[in-house]
């Protein structure tokens, strides 16, 4: 030790401090947490991240390249998804949800206007090929997440255009048709082949696809509209709702006339419905049972009802009455709810002696779809759907499936989510390897979080065009988010079980035991003096830090 | 007196001038505030410490906290101290310099009352900082002039039966030019006054109330939210007295019941029988009660 001036007994330059750390009977740790908005996703959607960099640094561009890192269709699921993400999102228990659905059509609008191309996950090139079979959400969304990831696929269409249900089953109210084209045209420049016009089991037999690919992803869909079998369903102005929806899709509307009664309760039916008040018709939609029993989407109803389509609960069809072959009215027979059936909703029991007549010019049965299996034999299938295990293997060797072919009847998200997931069981299978992915960190809830730190705010929402000006043509009805609201909306985000730089730790530690690493922007404890007291814990908002046992 | 930016004032600072391995407990609210004075105030800055926890668990030889310059005193002197550091600053005409003296609840408003007093009297340049625990916490949880009515120390087993030294008001009436109170939670707040403080020329003091786990019987997690909670209860209001006129007063708009903040605490407990609030609890409550009628929170 050099000699210390006269006085001075300590020498500040060598202390060397006592560590506190060895206090500790709790250690505080950093980790990150599922978002409830992530977990309640069909895709996983990363949107606690998307909404991060559009708070912090405006950057569309980044948004939109973590958006499409698991969802290619941002700008399609940005409308049409019934975003069960805002059910989830824990503003829910604070304020209102955050228009996460709003943001992500935003932000998929920008990468359209922009032209953003896809980033590849592994630049090298694998030599296996994969055949797709279906364009619609799910078969494109395989065929993405695989292409990302080096494989040669080809896309297999039996219709004349890619999107399927997207396309040819979605308005172009809810859905404008070029939005589609965009998206799927920068997924084929990832390099995915597409062939449209050729129907496998048809043009091309299943068993040379088979022979060909070292996969197949079967996105069929559930493209037959089922009817429910009652006389005078052959007559000339009846069609099933996808055959309406898809005529209406491709410029070929029907003549439909005055009246037009809608069969069923359902996202079709509800689509149809608003479709043929589009066409000039009046519009009444048959229900067998009650606006709560239906499956249609609350807000599809809502808007149906908003555009003065008439709803006729408990009432079930019987007859369709045709002068010649031509429709001219449909025998209803009322209904009473008894106690549910298998399906949980209430089953109708018809009443006898109460039969009355509809008139209508047209009717359209939206009362169900069902796959079509033409040419394509899959040995082992049970009921309407087709069967695949929990990595969506089908009982065939090599052949998966996904989409509403497999779940029955879903959304586009639940489809674009199981052709992500195929993907994943697709590169395992042919890596040799079991199912690889981790299982996902808890979920924060409402309850984890320190609502302390966040300011009540209200989401903004976006009032639909007038109902007069909607009826006039095909337009969408709700104007987009300004780029100044959507910045707002995303500071509104919660970033749950996510370290948004709030600063408590590092100012609240009595410790000094929370040091910035510069390097990473990031925080991490200093455990040489942490006395793991848990007071950061308690004080971070987002539930990002937990105290485990010190071992 | 010297002028600071708005954004000088907010902008909230952590440079670690008393820094890891000081021997304060778990979640302890005074090593907190005594962090964030030091960082606040900056490098050019001599500490003057009277005994205390303070004291104590910052500067045992050969490894204190303090990366600032820092001078012992007792008790009783620690304001004297600082006024003859201030006044020998001037007699070699050096500086400027930001000296502050700090002292815990005991020392301000007991033993060295008569030394603050003078030194807010003789006018000393100096910023006087209170971490007030509300009792003497490093001999043992003995009452002082700051345990609030119905707290339980070693020498009040059955609650104070006195109410708390208003130590702002009689700093105020000193005619020193800035007096302000803070609590933990809010380090922005916090930081901000003492930085507003040091602008002030002449003798000024700062109020910072400091939860003491230990001694208020609590976790050490809870510190911070105890403290927002003597807040948001009203017990404790957030202020400034700038030349005399009580300004800055922070509103408290969704006040909550006094039993919220009493119910975390040990040191209340016996307020409480069976779960049910005794008389004490509606005094304590009527205390609040004046505090918004006083400074209409």
């Amino acid at each position: 030790m050099d000699k210390l001036p006269l006085g001075l007994a300590l020498d500040l330059r060598r202390v060397v401090p006592y560590k506190t750390g060895s206090w500790r009977t709790m250690k505080p740790l950093y980790i990150m947490q599922t978002p409830p908005c992530t977990h309640s996703c069909p895709i996983n959607n990363d949107i606690r991240g998307f909404l991060r960099v559009l708070a912090d640094k405006q950057d569309y561009t980044e948004a939109w390249h973590i958006l499409t890192r698991t969802n290619p269709f941002p700008a399609t699921c940005g409308r049409v998804c019934p975003h069960p993400c805002e059910d989830g999102c824990n503003r829910r228990d604070f304020d209102t949800p955050l228009a996460i659905n709003s943001s992500e059509r935003s932000v998929g609008d920008y990468g359209l206007e922009h032209h953003l191309e896809h980033r590849k996950e592994v630049l090298a090139t694998r030599k296996e090929k994969v055949a797709v079979v279906g364009s619609g959400p799910a078969g494109l969304s395989c065929a993405f997440h695989l292409a990302k990831r080096g494989f040669a696929v080809k896309v297999f269409e039996a219709a004349r255009e890619p999107g399927g249900m997207m396309r040819y089953g979605i308005p172009a109210y809810r859905l404008p048709k070029d939005v589609l084209q965009r998206e799927i045209e920068a997924i084929l420049k990832l390099g995915v082949e597409l062939e449209c016009n050729v129907k496998v089991g048809v043009n091309i037999p299943f068993d040379q696809l088979r022979h060909d690919y070292q996969a197949v992803f079967l996105g069929l869909g559930a493209q037959k509209g089922a009817t429910v079998g009652i006389p005078g369903e052959d007559a000339r102005n009846v069609f099933t709702g996808l055959e309406f929806l898809k005529a209406v899709n491709i410029g070929k509307a029907p003549e439909v006339g005055r009246n037009v009664v809608v069969v069923g309760g359902g996202n079709t039916a509800m689509d149809c419905a608003r479709v043929a008040k589009r066409l000039g018709a009046d519009v009444q939609i048959v229900y067998r049972r009650t606006r709560v029993e239906m499956p249609a989407i609350t807000a599809e109803i809502d808007e149906a009802m908003e555009e003065r389509i008439m709803f006729r609960y408990h009432t079930n069809p019987i007859k369709i009455i045709t002068d010649e072959d031509k429709v001219v009215g449909l025998l209803c027979v009322q209904m009473e709810l008894k106690e549910a059936d298998a399906s949980g909703r209430a089953r109708p029991v018809p009443i006898p002696g109460s039969e009355s007549v509809i008139p209508a010019d047209t009717v359209i049965m939206a009362t169900g779809q069902e796959v079509d299996y033409d040419g394509i034999d899959l040995a082992k299938r049970e009921n309407r759907w087709i069967s695949a295990d929990e990595f969506l293997m089908t009982s065939v060797d090599r052949v998966f499936a996904g989409g509403d072919a497999v779940l029955g009847l879903e959304t586009v998200s639940a489809a674009i989510g199981q052709g992500l997931r195929a993907a994943t069981a697709i590169e395992d299978y042919l890596e040799g390897h079991v199912e690889s992915s981790l299982a996902s960190p808890p979920v924060v809830y409402f309850k984890d979080l320190n609502s302390y730190y966040y300011n009540r705010k209200k989401r903004i929402s976006k009032e639909a065009i007038p109902v007069h000006e909607r009826l006039k043509s095909f337009n969408e009805i709700y104007p987009p988010f300004d780029p100044g609201e959507i910045v707002q909306e995303a500071n509104r985000c919660f970033s749950c079980g996510l370290c948004f730089d709030c600063k408590n730790c590092l100012m609240y530690c009595p410790d000094n035991a929370v040091n910035l690493v510069p390097a990473t922007g990031r925080y991490e404890f200093d455990y040489d003096f942490c006395k793991g007291c848990g007071l950061c814990v308690r004080e971070c908002p987002c539930h990002y830090i937990q105290l485990t046992l010190e071992k | 007196m010297m002028e600071l930016h708005e954004e000088d004032l907010n902008r909230v600072e952590k440079k670690n001038l008393f820094a890891s391995g000081h021997r304060a407990c778990g979640g302890c609210g005074q090593a907190l505030a005594a962090r964030l004075v030091a960082d606040a105030a900056g490098e050019n800055t001599i500490a003057c410490v009277a005994t205390g926890c303070l004291e104590i668990f910052s500067s045992p030889y050969p490894d204190p906290s303090w990366r600032i310059p820092f001078l012992h005193s007792l008790f009783e002197n620690v304001s004297a101290v600082a006024s003859g550091v201030e006044a020998a600053y001037k007699a070699m005409n050096k500086g400027p310099v930001n000296i502050i003296a700090m002292g815990g609840d005991g020392s301000t408003a007991d033993i060295g009352f008569q030394s603050i007093s003078g030194m807010f009297e003789r006018g000393h340049n100096v910023l006087y900082v209170c971490y007030d625990n509300e009792a003497y916490m490093n001999t043992g949880v003995q009452r002082s002039s700051f345990t609030p009515y119905g707290a339980k120390t070693t020498t009040t087993p059955m609650g104070n039966p006195t109410r708390k030294k208003n130590l702002p008001m009689l700093a105020a009436v000193h005619g020193i030019p800035y007096v302000a109170t803070a609590t933990v939670d809010d380090y922005r707040d916090l930081q901000r006054k003492v930085k507003k403080a040091l602008t002030f020329e002449g003798p000024k003091y700062l109020h910072v109330l400091a939860p003491c786990p230990l001694g208020w019987g609590h976790s050490g997690d809870l510190s911070v939210l105890i403290s927002r909670l003597a807040k948001d209860t009203c017990l404790f209001p957030v202020f400034e007295i700038i030349n005399g006129s009580v300004t800055n007063i922070q509103k408290v708009p969704h006040k909550k019941p006094v039993e919220e903040y009493l119910n975390l605490q040990a040191r209340f407990k016996h307020l409480f029988k069976k779960g049910e609030p005794t008389g004490m609890v509606a005094e304590i409550q009527e205390i609040a009660n004046q505090n918004i009628e006083r400074f209409n929170l």
